[in-house]
């Protein structure tokens, strides 16, 4: 069916790469519109706005892990901690929003707090990237020991409790009503989405990191800035987690250090059925937003239709071997 | 070039899902926190029976898997499917309120089963009294201390749930309040297992490697009594203490069986709290001028030897 497939330019054959799960998304929701249940005046459910605006917001959190994630897979690393860096988020977002430490400027806090759970995030992926460029020990080892690491210190943090955001008047609760809405968190997942597809697809920086994984030697003999690229890939990575954990505290009215377990495969699926390479190089921004979507759409057609919530982690598994495969044929 | 196989598996398990949304019908929705605890299971197991009996209902289920994210999620899904009646056994308070609130606007009667949450977003909750239960067991302990040392003093370990919860709150809470009064009897340790058996093993096993001498193990639901007892049983100390708990399923694997099999001294029945809640429920469906009570409440049962048998006939539910 892709028989011009060859004759396109290596460059742009990444590009091709997120056809197949483009066409999977398009079969989904022909699927939804097929089976969607229908509303007492004859619509489809799974059509109203509403609804279709409850699939953006969910996918939202894993949506934003997902788009760092995609960078540094594209560097042929993975980042197994970012779970436990969302776990962090949430218990610094909430502890700072229900101290009363800035008084009487709940603007401020409701800022400081958002801009010091980010940040940190971004050190702990700052720690990833410096490992792993510096020492040169294998990306999955380091994130695999700061999965465990960054959710000790969450866990420490909070000394294994959770910190509940009120429903009160004050900052927490303000904070909570805000980032909870729906607009904002859609709104926030667009906008790191098109931030993120820019740096990808439009920047130096966005080419080094496909090069990076591409061709590591190559890059090595090219003169790229291998250990800043690295660095800075999970230091982004880092801060995406750490916004998506601002949203999951807001949702969640808590700061929860057991947060966000095994997201990272969830984000990492997202990214994989969105036709980037787990050994690096290749693979889009618009690839891992598809895969998102796919995964969302899929949860949201089979509650629809009240399938057995177990059977949807099968069907998942079914569509990621299905995706990889279509996508290794596509390239040979 | 696959991607038609995509569309045909895709089409093939979404198709599963066609047909069951018989015309006529009317939809009552459950969003269960965590079907894996067995208090959970059993209460999923007696809403379908109970809910089987009328015809004209259709029972949807979801099992969030202990992920307030994952219910928050299938309850807005519900929320479009629009219920005439949701049924929510929060996971953890705070994170459900919102979602709760949202159904409500929606229209949609919501009960709220066992769990609270911070505001009073349901038609009617159904609750536990918890603290009652703690001071139950509190008072368990004193007269079991009391019987075997003849005045209140002993070693007693905690084994607590998921921390934060109303549950662990309260069942802890009530039994440190009787507790409180004797000075002479000791918290010697209290291990955090969240509920599950295999925790509360490895956290007992530790406590028991401490503590020379413990006269009596409180557990914060069955499953935990039960990993303290195999890890004393283990170590062959399980003779040495007693060991209680709370839920008092029915059914061969549910807490009334193992005080009828000696393995725990007792437990205190937490009702599942879902023949009120189809009761409510059943009423809501057929009389819309009903108003249910904003609360109910409902009583525990002490279970020992002595009534273990007839509670296990009475609370099993048939063809678990």
């Amino acid at each position: 069916m892709f028989a011009w497939g060859p004759t396109i330019a290596r460059a742009s054959r990444s590009r091709l790469f997120q056809v197949p799960s483009l066409i999977a998304l398009v079969a989904l929701v022909i699927m939804a519109a097929l089976t969607s249940p229908t509303a007492s005046d004859g619509s489809h459910i799974f059509f109203e706005i509403g609804n279709l605006t409850d699939i953006l917001r969910q996918v939202s959190v894993i949506g934003i892990i997902a788009l760092g994630m995609t960078l540094v897979i594209l560097t042929g690393g993975i980042d197994l901690s970012v779970g436990s860096v969302l776990a962090l988020s949430t218990a610094l977002v909430a502890s700072l929003l229900t101290r009363n430490w800035v008084p009487g400027v709940p603007a401020l806090q409701m800022a400081l707090a958002i801009a010091a759970a980010v940040l940190a995030c971004g050190l702990a992926g700052a720690l990833n990237g410096l490992v792993v460029a510096r020492l040169q020990v294998q990306p999955f080892i380091v994130t695999l020991a700061s999965m465990f690491g960054v959710r000790g210190l969450a866990k420490w943090f909070t000394a294994n409790e959770n910190i509940d955001i009120g429903f009160g008047k004050d900052v927490a609760a303000q904070f909570a009503g805000i980032f909870r809405d729906k607009t904002v968190v859609i709104g926030s997942y667009v906008a790191a989405a098109i931030l993120f597809w820019i740096l990808l697809s439009k920047t130096v920086f966005g080419r080094h990191v496909r090069a990076i994984g591409d061709n590591p030697t190559a890059s090595i003999y090219a003169g790229l800035p291998i250990l800043k690229t690295q660095l800075w890939v999970y230091s982004l990575t880092g801060l995406l987690a750490g916004f998506a954990g601002v949203l999951y505290a807001a949702e969640n009215h808590q700061g929860n250090p057991n947060a966000g377990i095994a997201y990272e495969l969830d984000a990492i699926a997202a990214v994989v059925i969105g036709g980037t390479r787990l050994s690096g190089g290749q693979g889009t921004i618009a690839g891992t937003i598809i895969g998102t979507l796919i995964m969302g759409v899929l949860t949201n057609i089979l509650r629809l239709n009240n399938i057995d919530s177990n059977v949807e982690m099968m069907v998942k598994a079914v569509i990621i071997v299905l995706a990889v495969a279509v996508q290794r044929k596509g390239r040979s | 070039m696959k991607a038609w196989k995509i569309f045909v598996l895709a089409a093939s398990l979404a198709l599963m899902g066609c047909g069951q949304n018989g015309g006529g019908q009317k939809l009552v929705a459950f969003s269960q926190a965590n079907n894996a605890e067995p208090y959970r299971a059993a209460q999923k197991s007696l809403m379908e029976k109970l809910f089987s009996m009328t015809a004209d209902v259709k029972l949807v289920t979801s099992d969030a898997q202990q992920d307030n994210s994952k219910q928050i999620a299938q309850i807005e899904t519900f929320i479009r499917q629009k219920p005439s009646v949701l049924i929510v056994a929060p996971n953890e308070r705070a994170a459900l309120t919102a979602v709760m609130g949202k159904a409500m606007e929606a229209g949609i009667p919501v009960i709220c089963l066992e769990r609270d949450i911070v505001q009073p977003n349901y038609t009617t909750y159904i609750r536990m009294d918890n603290r009652a239960i703690g001071r139950m067991a509190g008072q368990f302990i004193v007269d079991q201390l009391t019987k075997k040392y003849g005045a209140p003093k002993g070693n007693v370990v905690f084994l607590r749930g998921l921390l934060g919860v109303e549950a662990e709150i309260n069942r802890d809470g009530g039994a440190r309040e009787i507790l409180g009064r004797y000075p002479d009897i000791h918290i010697v340790a209290d291990p955090v297992a969240n509920w599950i058996q295999a925790e509360a093993h490895d956290r007992m096993t530790e406590v028991l490697r401490v503590q020379p001498r413990i006269d009596l193990v409180y557990g914060h639901n069955d499953p935990v009594a039960i990993g303290a007892y195999l890890a004393a049983k283990e170590l062959g100390r399980d003779k040495e203490m007693f060991f209680t708990g709370v839920d008092g399923l029915g059914g061969p694997s549910g807490g009334i069986r193992k005080v009828m099999d000696g393995v725990l001294a007792a437990t205190f029945v937490y009702p599942l709290g879902v023949k009120e809640a189809v009761e409510v429920g059943q009423k809501i469906l057929r009389d819309p001028g009903y108003r249910p009570p904003k609360v109910i409440t409902l009583d525990s049962v002490m279970v020992t030897p002595d009534n273990a048998a007839d509670l296990y006939k009475k609370l099993t539910v048939a063809g678990e």
